[in-house]
């Protein structure tokens, strides 16, 4: 490093200089890729989102892969959360050397967009089945301007789930099915002791909050934001913090949460009804100490559910044999059959019309009928916040959702303060990749 | 040292409850570690499991090669301690000991290490790292850690409690600097040795983010990488295996501090010196 | 300017041999990314981007009016002032406790030392469940003692004071374990001859132990100082900084810019400024705590 110099230009603005970034990345003594030989080698680096045994699946699943192409060996990196596995996507590219191919959260795709980093596959899916056969909501979120970037696989909204044994307790028998139900039903099923509440009607899993109220905000039919701006000032999305606001003050709803404590104190029955990801079904199912409903999200204009989970991503700077390649796997992990696997193994909701005409699934769902639940109300699904720097902009939103609801501001300021503060980060950011 | 029956039971009065209060977590761990997924929050289920799901072991240690994960953590934090305890004595004995131009500032300069936020150099020796040709290899854990500002300045403290006359008593026998510092101080100061030995095994062994960072393939991971696997669940944590694979990533830690705290006892200066 | 006499020329390269295998490792992992960090302070650093911009101050002055920085600062602030005096007088006590001989002295010792060894990860998630506000059993025992039940990490008001309950538990055994190593290297002697003089166990506290460990203890406030920003392990694990930035602290703060908002060049600012604080600090400790320190070798 030390023979690279660092010139600081007096126009200001440094192509090379980066610290040498680029100029190790060329350095480097590995080759970008591997050659000589006929087989193309892949790397596909993915996060571990709902629980340990992924790995296996993921691993077994390429094996398989590789077994069955002679010319392409895929290596699986897990890179452990969503966000570590953004980090170590970005740290490769910084130095030039990205992985083929890889599994990020959604909203990151008008982030790696900024960077360039990915192949525009859409000629390749036209050629295939890939929009008859998708769900369209699940392929919309690797969508930005009528082209495709990469192929959904894991895909997960948040749900309502209810604690079956508290509701018959309750004498309720049906999940509630607008905002008013749900007011209603989590009043009905709120218990305190004086001052203390034993049992609340409903929590919002905290740490996501923000995703969840997307979800409201959709139930107003309205998404909150464009590829280059957020709307979260918007009356439809006040209107949504105003209904949450209303629950706290009702004292049917905790002010705050986090996402592992939330699930803990559904299972331990704690809150009567909780919003949690579709990846959470399995876990609360084998967990709880009682039958678990699950529910759609209860309507306001209408049904509305924001998309988790990610697409396999596809990277720009590889020769045109290795982008086919990652082409090939990632077809293939998303193929029907791996699909409807996937599915059944992990909760996640698989993403091909054909997997859930399968007969596997249609057994599956039988058994499973909560299962059903997320893909019908997949339907009413969208990405979640694609605008680049979603990080900073989650963090102004659920800032502002926090201190609503801690009743330290009202829901119309604290909106109109987290817009702004994240419509200029978006402009920050759009300015520096112009 | 007598302490009367008195003052020996007030200790314990004493200790007894604060170490029980102190141990609850790990019970906690424990208990959860054999019970069934559905008992964790089940209050009516009490505190300990109806049978004990010995099971929880082998299927938290399915998820990843547990067993490759633990011969790598032992590597790496075997490796680091051995180039820390030689880089950190010799420094901290030309601080302890030896006069020498800007002695302060280079201090200062040691203590930047651990002054430094971790966060914001993994850039720049990932980067480092990678131009050494070590990336996804067992070094790439090892290199960044091998100078430790903190073991030197731990060292130096030590050295400078050790009476001068014992230096100068080997320096009259003829003993050069290395041999001063391996025959007379090192013996002495071995509880702050074994002490910084436990604490650099520790935080090594459970070091998460920077191999993360700079490794790919399984054949060179450690242990926390496996545990993250149980943890970092989106959808609520996998209680039961998440505490199983905690108990299996810290009993070797914990026997080796049972074994070496021992070493605390007999340390020659705390007998009585002269 | 004296002239060095041969000796202490001589000195002195044994010194520079003796802190060279330190000082390249030192260069390459520390100096190096710390100039870098400086460096990239004053452009506009993408990660994952190999375009750079000159900035001039405008990091610096971004960071100044930053509400969030100081919010930041101001938890990071609070957390070190209360964890690490409370952690290290704990420490002291257990430490001085169980420096003698009574029975069971290992047992005490793993009891009080064995969080140090749990993974931040794990610990983290035990104790989301010990302080859930329903079932945890934080508050059954505040129930019982009488006291009000908090709803701990749901609570802007709580949620740091949580963790640094948390924090003191991890950490008491830590700075235990190192000022046990301390007493080890006080002569027994002057303990009976203390005895001898009939002096009471508290004045041989003040009087004897501190003193005689005072470099350690010196030791231990300043490397408590720099442990603070181990809270990140936590915070990143329990609240990622909320709930309202309550639990966001200055390392996190760090990390996201970092590596979410991939604003490396932000990030190393408030880097550089953590260290400037954080050196202010030292030296203040240094000049004052560190002039009292009585070194038995000297």
């Amino acid at each position: 490093m030390t023979s690279t110099k660092l010139p600081i230009s007096r126009r200001h603005f440094l192509q090379v200089g980066a610290g040498a970034i680029t100029a190790a990345g060329m350095l480097g003594t590995t080759p970008l890729f591997a050659s000589g030989t006929d087989v193309v080698k892949l790397q596909f680096m993915y996060p571990v989102g709902v629980s340990g045994d992924i790995n296996r699946i993921v691993t077994g699943m390429i094996n398989d892969f590789n077994a069955s192409h002679e010319k392409v060996q895929v290596e699986p990196i897990y890179a452990g959360s969503y966000d570590n596995t953004e980090q170590k996507v970005m740290t490769s590219l910084g130095v030039g050397e990205p992985p083929a191919t890889w599994l990020p959260i959604n909203s990151a795709l008008q982030t790696f967009l900024g960077m360039d980093a990915l192949a525009d596959v859409t000629a390749m899916a036209k050629a295939d089945d890939i929009y008859q056969d998708f769900l369209p909501g699940f392929l919309s979120i690797c969508e930005s301007e009528e082209k495709l970037y990469g192929l959904p696989f894991q895909c997960s909204t948040p749900v309502l789930y209810y604690n079956k044994d508290l509701f018959a307790k309750a004498g309720i028998n049906k999940a509630p099915d607008t905002w008013a139900e749900l007011m209603e039903t989590a009043k009905a099923l709120t218990i305190r002791n004086g001052a203390d509440v034993s049992q609340w009607g409903v929590t919002f899993g905290g740490g996501w909050h923000d995703w969840i109220f997307e979800s409201f905000v959709r139930q107003n039919a309205f998404v909150p934001w464009q590829k280059d701006k957020v709307m979260f000032d918007a009356p439809e999305a006040i209107d949504a913090l105003e209904f949450w606001v209303k629950m706290v003050k009702e004292g049917v709803m905790p002010s705050a949460s986090t996402w592992q404590g939330s699930a803990n104190d559904f299972m331990a029955g704690r809150t009567a009804m909780l919003y949690h990801s579709t990846g959470s079904l399995t876990n609360l199912r084998k967990s709880s100490p009682f039958e678990v409903g699950v529910a759609f999200m209860p309507k306001n204009k209408t049904y509305g559910a924001t998309i988790g989970g990610g697409p396999i991503l596809m990277a720009k700077n590889q020769p045109d044999t290795h982008l086919q390649a990652s082409w090939t796997f990632a077809r293939w992990m998303t193929n029907t059959q791996n699909q409807t696997h996937w599915c059944k193994e992990t909760g996640y909701i698989a993403a091909r019309k054909s997997s859930w005409e399968g007969e596997d699934l249609k057994a599956f769902v039988n058994e499973v009928p909560a299962a059903k639940v997320a893909l019908e109300q997949a339907a009413y699904a969208g990405a979640f916040l694609q605008v680049p720097g979603y990080h900073k902009v989650r963090e102004y939103l659920k800032s502002a959702l926090d201190r609503t609801l801690a009743g330290e501001i009202d829901p119309t300021s604290a909106l109109k303060d987290a817009t702004k503060q994240a419509n200029r980060e978006i402009e920050r950011l759009m300015r520096r990749r112009g | 040292m007598k302490p009367s029956f008195l003052k020996k039971y007030g200790l314990h009065a004493i200790l007894f409850p604060v170490a029980i209060l102190w141990i609850s977590p790990l019970i906690w761990i424990l208990v959860t570690s054999v019970k069934t997924r559905i008992e964790v929050f089940d209050s009516s289920s009490g505190l300990l499991p109806q049978n004990f799901i010995w099971e929880n072991y082998p299927s938290a240690m399915s998820v990843a090669p547990f067993g490759t994960y633990m011969v790598n953590s032992f590597l790496v934090t075997g490796g680091i301690l051995i180039c820390q305890i030689v880089t950190i004595s010799l420094a901290a004995y030309a601080f302890a000991r030896l006069t020498f131009p800007f002695k302060n500032v280079i201090f200062s300069l040691f203590l930047l290490q651990i002054m430094f936020p971790i966060y914001a150099i993994f850039l720049t020796n990932f980067i480092t790292v990678r131009e050494l040709g070590l990336m996804n290899s067992l070094p790439a854990m090892i290199v960044p850690f091998i100078a430790s500002g903190y073991g030197t300045f731990m060292l130096r403290q030590a050295f400078r409690q050790v009476p001068t006359e014992l230096s100068d008593a080997a320096k009259l026998d003829g003993c050069g600097h290395l041999s001063t510092l391996w025959h007379v101080y090192l013996p002495l100061v071995r509880p702050t040795l074994i002490a910084f030995a436990i604490i650099s095994i520790v935080t090594h062994w459970n070091d998460y983010m920077w191999p993360l960072l700079v490794t790919n393939s399984e054949s060179v991971r450690t242990l926390p990488i496996g545990l993250g696997l149980l943890a970092k669940s989106d959808s609520g944590a996998d209680w039961t295996r998440l505490m199983a694979a905690t108990v299996i990533v810290i009993s070797p830690l914990l026997l080796l501090f049972v074994i070496f705290q021992r070493r605390f006892v007999d340390s020659f200066m705390h007998a009585g010196l002269k | 300017m004296r002239f060095p006499s041969e000796k202490s020329t001589k000195e002195s390269l044994v010194a520079l041999a003796m802190l060279l295998p330190s000082l390249i490792f030192l260069t390459a992992f520390t100096y190096w990314p710390i100039l870098r960090s400086l460096y990239f302070s004053f452009h506009d650093v993408m990660l994952g981007s190999n375009k750079i911009y000159f900035l001039g101050w405008e990091n610096y002055e971004r960071v100044l009016t930053d509400a969030l920085f100081w919010k930041s600062f101001r938890n990071t602030a609070f957390y070190t002032l209360i964890t690490i005096p409370a952690a290290i007088i704990c420490a002291l006590l257990l430490a001085v406790a169980l420096d003698t001989k009574i029975r069971g002295v290992a047992l005490y010792r793993s009891a009080f030392f064995y969080p140090v060894m749990i993974p931040s990860v794990a610990a983290g998630m035990v104790w989301v469940f010990l302080y859930a506000p329903g079932y945890g059993p934080i508050n059954g025992m505040m129930d019982i003692l009488g006291l009000p039940k908090l709803e701990w990490l749901y609570s802007s008001e709580w949620a740091l004071p949580a963790i640094m309950i948390m924090s003191i538990w991890k950490y008491s055994g830590y700075f235990m374990l190192i000022l046990l190593a301390a007493l080890q290297l006080v002569p027994r002697d002057l303990y009976e001859a203390a005895k001898l003089d009939g002096v009471s166990t508290w004045h041989q506290l003040i009087h004897i132990t501190i003193p005689l460990i005072s470099p350690t203890i010196y030791f231990v406030v300043i490397i408590g100082i720099l442990h603070s920003y181990q809270i990140f392990d936590y915070v990143f694990v329990m609240t990622q900084g909320g709930p309202a930035d309550s639990t966001n602290v200055l390392t996190l703060y760090i990390y996201q810019n970092a590596f979410q908002y991939q604003d490396i060049g932000f990030a190393s600012t408030v880097a550089n400024m953590l260290l400037l604080f954080i050196g202010i600090l030292i030296a203040l400790i240094a000049a004052t705590l560190g002039r009292r320190v009585h070194y038995l070798g000297s």
